[in-house]
């Protein structure tokens, strides 16, 4: 695509990924900071970057440490930095990482600086365990002023009956709706009529597909080893089964309804990890003699409600984000979708290929398209590498941009998912030379 | 004032204990009221069996407003109608399923019938054939909703095939009534189709607790809309309501301000500190008038204008002095026909030049009004004159796409009825098919859907709110 007379344009040059491992593995004692120095470490060591060179991060994450909410600038001053790189941390659920990335696109576009380093990474291992309101609430003349006797009794008091005061473990549960995600999915594979058969096949395909292309050293590039607490060395990601077929995941359980058709083998796991991606004015790096791999032509979010189909938002976004960058869906050479459930892809996939759906819900006449089954996920996705939430959208960059960059097609369409009812989506197009 | 049998038809013991014991007490059900404000989707997750008639002309509305409003769909009807159920139910993620798929023993939360194609007398069996092995199966609170067709242009034996439909209804709701279900006939006039469903959304949700045996009529009389927003449907829209300081009135301006209105509260000076506190949390304006006042309408149409005009007047205020005839003085006649009909027909005519285009005019009848009642002739004589202002009012302000309609309740529980005796007072609300008063909110809602833009194709009639207490005719 030509240049637009003038404009900056943002190029990814570089990203990289630490392995996705299981939660509460190898990673138990590393938290998102850690994970997220680890992924930053690495990328700049990979793209030759200095210290001094990079002017900001832009970090993504979900389950953020309380006591230091701005992980960005956490793994800035954690990875000795120069202390001028300023950093942020946004939260957009699931789609995090791919917010990041997108601030940061756009900070470089409108020319606020350069160089910058936009990722995400989730510990699922190290979320907080929280106390209840009431006993915050009941502890306050405590911690705040100088507690008298009286207040002391005051706040036993308060504290009855225990069962109220009990630390409450972490839940992937919608505030709003109190639904957990993958109670949401199984009425999404219900709804849409998205059988067990089919969530399974396409869970094995997502895992044959990953494990391919490890084997194939396709990630080598993209993945940074990381050592863990004790010395030991993490080199790979954790949760591929290269040996696991149809037969094998039928025999799960359903794991969010008795009658259910999602199990442990086509949702996705908790992971944690980390994801960085090297943002540039395209400018800057080709004085720098880094490669631009590719640039954002679009990208879109989009709300739904959550009481409803809580992961429909890329039916919405994916569509939004193609208009924007002025292509069909049918123009598309990849599409890369954040696997959270193999069934709320394979119902965004038939409602994208929906006549009836784009009338009613995108008010045009003729289906988004249909997604070719060769195109999508062309190594897999969450299902097979796993998903630390704020890193997922800075990985799927990563993969495409490479893609792109590897084999020459022009464009790739990224589709994610979100807690919140939300969507994102972003059309990816490789930049020459 | 509280029922004292509602409260003890609460408690799931003494429902025993009197069914046990065979005791002639009437324990009315806890009716299921929604209260939340209107959203896209209220009929989530209900279960509604739908059925057709060869010829049904309904369909594909229905079909498009169930998917879009939640509902899951079971099926009763011929294949070449079942078709329309498809794409909607791909848009919305609610396939229609067979009506097996609902299981022999399993409830189903409304029964809807599109009977618009039964054109003969013997085409009413099929009426029978789809509620009667269905009707025990209804849900608590459930609905029953036939479809049907305005006589217009219809042929001697099709006229009385369809004017039946209204017979039935009535009778079915009155046999339902004690499990808190209602049963209504909406007829759609030709052409009128596309504006069948904010109708169907109100009375197949929990918004239209007490509405219950009758017909509503649907046309495409009043000039055509854009499509209707289904959630804050009043958002920027300046509502009038009379009457606001207590009862209904007060129900009502709440019910209007949760849509997103801005409510002028209006109610007599004496109650000025009500109506004030009531407007300030509702982030209206107050204004006090005396309607019975010559001036008043000049002072509202002014306090109007610096508003900028209005969109929906809902003429809520009324009086009642109840004495036999041979006992009622001039002076009691003349104050219920002054504030309840002719300040009515004169703050209207005052406000018809303000009112927006696609505005609304809302006034409140009275089952006392359609049915008649003791010691009523001034207030029944008042309330019917409304039904016949909103009939002419409506046929003129057509063509502005504003509607005028009348919501007429039956025994509603307010300062009003609570001066009833005590004896008197449980027998009213027994009368009802639905075996209790109605709640002032009740009455808010039926106001508040017939304010809204989707209720387009309703206009120059009268809804009753009154849970089938409409005895006889």
């Amino acid at each position: 695509m030509a240049k637009t007379n003038g404009a900056r344009r943002a190029v990814v040059v570089g990203g990289v990924r630490t392995p996705f491992v299981k939660a509460f593995g190898d990673f138990v004692k590393l938290d998102t900071i850690a994970l997220g120095v680890a992924a930053t470490r690495g990328l700049l060591r990979a793209t030759g970057l200095g210290h001094r060179d990079v002017e900001a991060i832009v970090w993504g994450g979900v389950i953020l440490p309380g006591t230091a909410p701005n992980v960005g600038r956490e793994i800035a001053l954690d990875l000795g930095l120069d202390p001028s790189c300023e950093a942020m941390t946004v939260t957009r659920a699931c789609a995090s990482g791919l917010q990041a990335v997108t601030l940061a696109a756009a900070a470089i576009e409108r020319g606020e600086a350069d160089v910058m380093i936009a990722g995400g990474s989730d510990s699922t291992s190290n979320a907080e365990i929280k106390l209840p309101q009431k006993v915050v609430h009941a502890l306050a003349p405590l911690a705040l002023g100088k507690p008298t006797p009286a207040d002391w009794l005051g706040v036993l008091g308060q504290l009855m009956p225990l069962s109220e005061i009990l630390p409450q473990r972490p839940r992937i549960a919608e505030r709003s709706t109190g639904e957990v995600m993958g109670e949401a999915a199984e009425k999404m594979a219900r709804r849409n009529e998205i059988g067990r058969e089919a969530q399974d096949a396409f869970a094995v395909r997502s895992h044959t597909r990953a494990a391919a292309a490890i084997e194939a050293g396709r990630f080598d590039a993209e993945l940074v080893p990381v050592e863990a607490p004790g010395g030991r060395w993490v080199h790979a990601d954790g949760l591929v089964r290269a040996d696991t077929s149809a037969a094998k995941l039928a025999r799960l359980r359903p794991v969010f309804a008795q009658d259910g058709t999602l199990t442990a083998g086509n949702s996705s796991a908790l992971t944690d990890g980390g994801a960085a991606v090297l943002l540039m004015s395209e400018e800057r790096a080709r004085a720098t003699g880094l490669r631009p791999l590719a640039r954002f032509r679009s990208w879109a979010y989009a709300g739904v409600d959550p009481a409803d189909q809580l992961l429909l938002g890329p039916a919405l976004a994916m569509p939004k984000a193609l208009d924007r960058a002025g292509l069909r869906l049918a123009d598309v050479d990849l599409v890369d979708m954040h696997e959270a459930f193999a069934a709320q892809v394979l119902a965004i996939v038939k409602l994208l290929g929906s006549r009836a759906f784009a009338r009613a819900r995108l008010g045009r006449d003729e289906a988004v398209g249909e997604v070719d089954p060769a195109r999508l996920n062309v190594h897999g996705g969450s299902l097979a590498l796993g998903h630390p939430f704020g890193a997922t959208g800075a990985r799927m960059v990563t993969t495409m941009a490479n893609e792109l960059a590897r084999t020459g097609k022009r464009t790739a369409l990224l589709g994610i998912c979100a807690a919140g009812g939300l969507g994102a989506a972003a059309v990816l197009e490789r930049v020459d030379g | 004032m509280s029922d004292f049998l509602l409260e003890l038809g609460k408690s799931p013991n003494a429902r025993r204990l009197v069914k046990a014991l065979g005791l002639p007490i009437p324990l009315p059900p806890v009716l299921g009221r929604d209260r939340t404000p209107w959203s896209a989707r209220p009929l989530a997750d209900r279960r509604i069996v739908v059925g057709a008639t060869d010829g049904a002309e309904l369909v594909a509305p229905l079909a498009e407003t169930l998917a879009a409003a939640g509902a899951n769909a079971y099926l009763e009807m011929p294949d070449a109608l079942r078709a329309a159920f498809r794409e909607p139910g791909e848009s919305f993620g609610r396939p229609a399923q067979e009506l097996a798929a609902l299981g022999d023993k399993a409830t189903c939360d409304a029964l809807v019938l599109d009977a618009t194609g039964i054109a003969a007398v013997a085409g009413l069996r099929a009426v029978y054939y789809f509620f009667h092995p269905r009707v025990a199966r209804l849900a608590r609170s459930g609905r029953v909703l036939v479809l049907g067709r305005t006589p217009d242009g219809l042929g001697s034996e099709a006229a009385a095939a369809q004017a039946a439909l209204e017979g039935f209804v009535r009778s079915l709701a009155k046999e339902i009534g004690r499990t808190g279900a209602t049963a209504n006939l909406v007829l759609v006039a030709p052409g009128a189709g596309s504006r069948l469903g904010p109708v169907l959304r109100f009375l197949l949700s929990s918004k239209s607790s007490f509405v219950t045996a009758q017909p509503l009529q649907v046309t495409a009389r009043a000039r055509t809309l854009a499509e209707p927003p289904l959630a804050r449907p009043l958002e920027k829209k300046t509502v009038l309501v009379t009457g606001a300081a207590r009862g209904i009135g007060e129900a009502t301006a709440r019910l209007f301000a949760q849509e997103g209105a801005h409510v002028v509260c209006l109610d007599r000076p004496a109650d000025d500190g009500p109506t004030s506190q009531l407007a300030r949390a509702l982030g209206g304006t107050p204004l006090s008038v005396d309607l019975s006042d010559e001036a008043a309408p000049g002072k509202i149409a002014d306090a109007l204008r610096a508003l900028g005009g209005v969109d929906v007047v809902v003429h809520n205020a009324g009086i009642t002095r109840d004495k036999t005839l041979a006992r009622m003085s001039e002076a009691q006649w003349d104050g219920v026909l002054g504030v309840n009909l002719a300040a009515v027909v004169r703050t209207h005519a005052a406000l018809e030049p303000l009112l927006r285009d696609n505005g609304r005019v809302v006034c409140l009848s009275s089952i006392a009004g359609l049915a008649g009642n003791v010691g009523q002739t001034a207030y029944g004589a008042s309330k019917a004159g409304i039904v016949g202002f909103v009939r002419a009012t409506a046929e003129r302000l057509a063509d502005r796409g504003i509607t005028v309609n009348a919501v007429a309740p039956g025994f509603i529980e307010t300062r009003l009825t609570a001066a009833i005796p005590v004896a008197i007072r449980q027998v009213a609300r027994r009368l009802a098919a639905l075996g209790q008063g109605g709640l002032p909110e009740d009455v808010g809602q039926a106001l508040l859907f017939l304010a809204t833009p989707g209720a387009q194709g309703i206009t120059g009639r009268t809804l009753r709110v009154c849970g089938g207490a409409f005895v006889g005719a």
